[in-house]
């Protein structure tokens, strides 16, 4: 097997596109979550979901034209809430922070719940390999903590699975009894993942936003997962994007309403968490010690640039469902933790441009992406800037970029660009009767269509005959 | 220089994205509530999300009801004050006890609300002291006792309710919860499945 990687994109699209299992479940996930959340936004009329679309992307943006200041402001709100605060600048120093953290309370087990930031750091290699038990208990990571692979989607990460395949790993890895019921195999997870939290020392979550005005920190779950991690174990420690924070708790509000409509479709998610500090003395249940951890890990710079407005997002997974790209190849194929239109965008951001050549060419432009989006984010665009920088800072391959320029100097010379036309013109006679070509350079583009015929005549003759004696216009 | 300072002196020193941004005029709520009953809308909603809604006449329909979902069980975890008089003498009349908010092994979990929200059937439970966290997230059925004038219009009137009394109240509660039906999940095939950590059943007790 290939190792994942962006830049493969193109050879694991190849067999992805193939494989007929991963095509009906990827299109079954994603067709249901898309017509759910239509239904969602736009419950109480077309007008009303815009206007709250509209105002999700205006809080989003106020935030971050004050974001240094409302980081400041959270960081006070949360340590005079008894939360302790901590900034890491990279993957390492989150790593460090935690595994610190882990070994002043002298922990052994560790229970998470779902964190894309821990993903992009590859946390838990990490923390196993300092020695502690990691165990993953959204039911789709633990799942994917089995199989050993990555998720494939950002909300719903063993999309690529069917229950077939579940059912048989849950038979290999756990012992489990034959069954083909959801129900009874999220049963049987159940009561081993409750096992774990009990035992657990320490609890690991992502962050879905801060309010800066409160500083408290909200997550939101639907399995109760989430409520575990962050109410059994005696410490938890919470990694959240620095790009996260808001100002209000009206903006929250409406935020964590739009997130689980574009998301599932949703009206809430199950559990909404506002967790404003470490449990008080005379509580019972919820950790004794409380860390946030501000993470940039490269956001910095986004924020620094023409890209910062891929900071608005809130991880809700909409664009990815509405990708024509992505329902073709599924989420393994962008070879690393973001997936889809907005994968395609953070991925070459977050790792750098010549670790992500392929992405910001694994759309059709087609915009429903921006369509969908709850902060109206402008994903065409943004992939449209990242093929500029890659041609910019020609990171594309010589043969391409000979392409390009030979292309570029016969349309701008009009003599070598008629004889480019005749010679197409006569040349598309020669193709046979389906109009296909031939596997080459251009031969997989006919694959799945026909090569339209040239036109008997150009627009500058058409013109040239329709203006005849009318040059006095 | 610390990671903090380098990242604020980063963040600071960039040019100001949005700097143009507009002031939001009018807020709008996500769930419009022009509604004036309430009461139905929050049943409804409810309802929609798989919970089990008791509409009770009175606390004695009430202690009924809680008995029979109770069943055999003999162990309850309980928060400590309920706004149904009559509880804890109809559970030691059945022979019922309650349990440490912690203990993992029983059924059943009755909890009060600290509001209910009707434009999305969802319930707000604060933590605290002798309300605690573990009683709705450790059984497999949580019951959760609402008084019909405890129903807010939606998440944006309980946002009002809380400015009100002051943000320090909400800062001083250290977990504040909005539940939205019993616990779920579709990973396995998007198959929609009941209780996946936390309750697969939520009974909701309307008192009048």
């Amino acid at each position: 097997m290939m190792t994942a990687h962006p830049n493969n994109f193109s050879a694991a699209a190849r067999s992805a596109i193939h494989d007929q299992q991963l095509g009906a479940a990827v299109a079954n996930a994603t067709n249901t979550a898309a017509s759910k959340r239509r239904l969602a936004m736009f419950a109480y009329g077309d007008e009303h979901g815009e206007t709250m679309r509209q105002q999700a992307a205006q809080i989003r943006r106020r935030a971050l034209a004050r974001l240094p200041e409302l980081l400041e402001q959270a960081e006070t709100n949360m340590q005079a809430n008894g939360i302790q605060v901590s900034w890491a600048a990279n993957g390492q120093e989150v790593r460090e922070q935690v595994i610190a953290i882990a070994r002043q309370h002298q922990i052994k087990r560790i229970a998470k719940s779902k964190s894309m930031v821990s993903e992009e750091i590859s946390l838990n290699h990490v923390l196993e390999a300092e020695g502690f038990d990691v165990l993953e208990t959204d039911l789709g990571e633990y799942i994917i903590q089995l199989a050993g692979e990555m998720p494939s989607h950002i909300v719903t990460p063993v999309i690529h699975k069917s229950k077939a395949m579940i059912r048989d790993l849950f038979m290999q890895k756990l012992n489990m009894p034959p069954t083909d019921d959801a129900t009874e195999m999220t049963r049987f997870a159940r009561q081993i993942l409750r096992q774990g939290f009990l035992e657990a020392d320490m609890g690991i979550s992502g962050g879905n936003f801060i309010i800066a005005e409160t500083g408290t920190l909200c997550l939101v779950t639907n399995e109760g997962n989430g409520r575990m991690v962050t109410s059994l174990p005696p410490v938890h420690v919470a990694l959240v994007g620095i790009e996260k924070v808001v100002e209000t708790l009206d903006d929250y509000i409406t935020l964590t309403q739009v997130l689980p409509r574009s998301a599932t479709g949703q009206p809430m998610s199950v559990y909404t968490h506002m967790i404003n500090g470490p449990r008080k003395s005379d509580e019972e249940g919820g950790p004794s010690h409380l860390y946030v951890i501000l993470v940039d890990n490269g956001r910095s710079e986004i924020y620094n640039s023409k890209y910062v407005e891929a900071l608005n997002c809130i991880r809700c997974g909409a664009c990815i469902n509405v990708c024509p790209v992505y329902e073709a190849v599924g989420g393994h194929t962008y070879g690393w933790v973001y997936p889809g239109p907005i994968g395609a965008v953070i991925t070459p951001l977050l790792t750098g441009l010549e670790n992500a050549k392929p992405l910001p060419y694994a759309s059709s432009l087609c915009g429903a992406c921006k369509q969908v989006c709850p902060v109206d984010i402008d994903l065409p665009r943004l992939l449209l800037d990242l093929r500029h920088d890659l041609v910019e800072q020609k990171k594309q391959s010589i043969f391409w970029r000979a392409g390009m320029r030979g292309w570029a100097f016969v349309s701008r010379t009009p003599f070598l660009f008629g004889m480019a036309r005749l010679g197409g013109r006569w040349g598309s006679k020669l193709l046979p009767k389906r109009r296909k070509l031939p596997i080459g350079p251009l031969g997989g583009w006919t694959q799945s269509r026909e090569i339209p015929p040239f036109a008997p005549e150009s627009f500058h003759q058409w013109w040239a005959k329709q203006h005849k004696g009318t040059q006095d216009d | 220089m610390t990671s903090r300072e380098q990242i604020l002196q980063r963040l600071k020193h960039a040019p100001r994205p949005y700097a143009d941004f507009r002031q939001e005029q009018n807020r709008h709520d996500m769930v419009p509530t022009d509604h004036t009953d309430l009461y139905r809308l929050f049943v409804e909603q409810a309802q929609k999300l798989n919970c089990s809604v008791h509409e009770c006449r009175s606390t004695d329909e009430a202690l009924q009801q809680i008995l029979a979902i109770m069943g055999e069980d003999k162990t309850v975890l309980s928060w400590d004050a309920l706004p149904l008089p009559g509880l804890a003498e109809a559970l030691q009349q059945a022979g019922i006890q309650t349990a440490p908010a912690n203990d993992p092994h029983v059924r059943v979990g009755i909890t009060g609300v600290d509001a209910a929200l009707a434009g999305t059937g969802s319930l707000v439970l604060a933590s605290k002291p002798g309300q605690s966290r573990l009683v709705s997230l450790l059984p497999f059925v949580h019951v959760a006792v609402v008084k019909s004038d405890q129903i807010l219009p939606n998440f944006e009137a309980w946002a009002e309710q809380t400015k009100k009394a002051g943000f320090d109240q909400f800062r001083a509660t250290s977990n504040v919860l909005v539940i939205s039906g019993p616990s779920r999940t579709a990973d396995i095939a998007m198959e929609l499945v009941l209780g996946a950590h936390g309750p697969a059943e939520l009974h909701i007790l309307i008192l009048p």
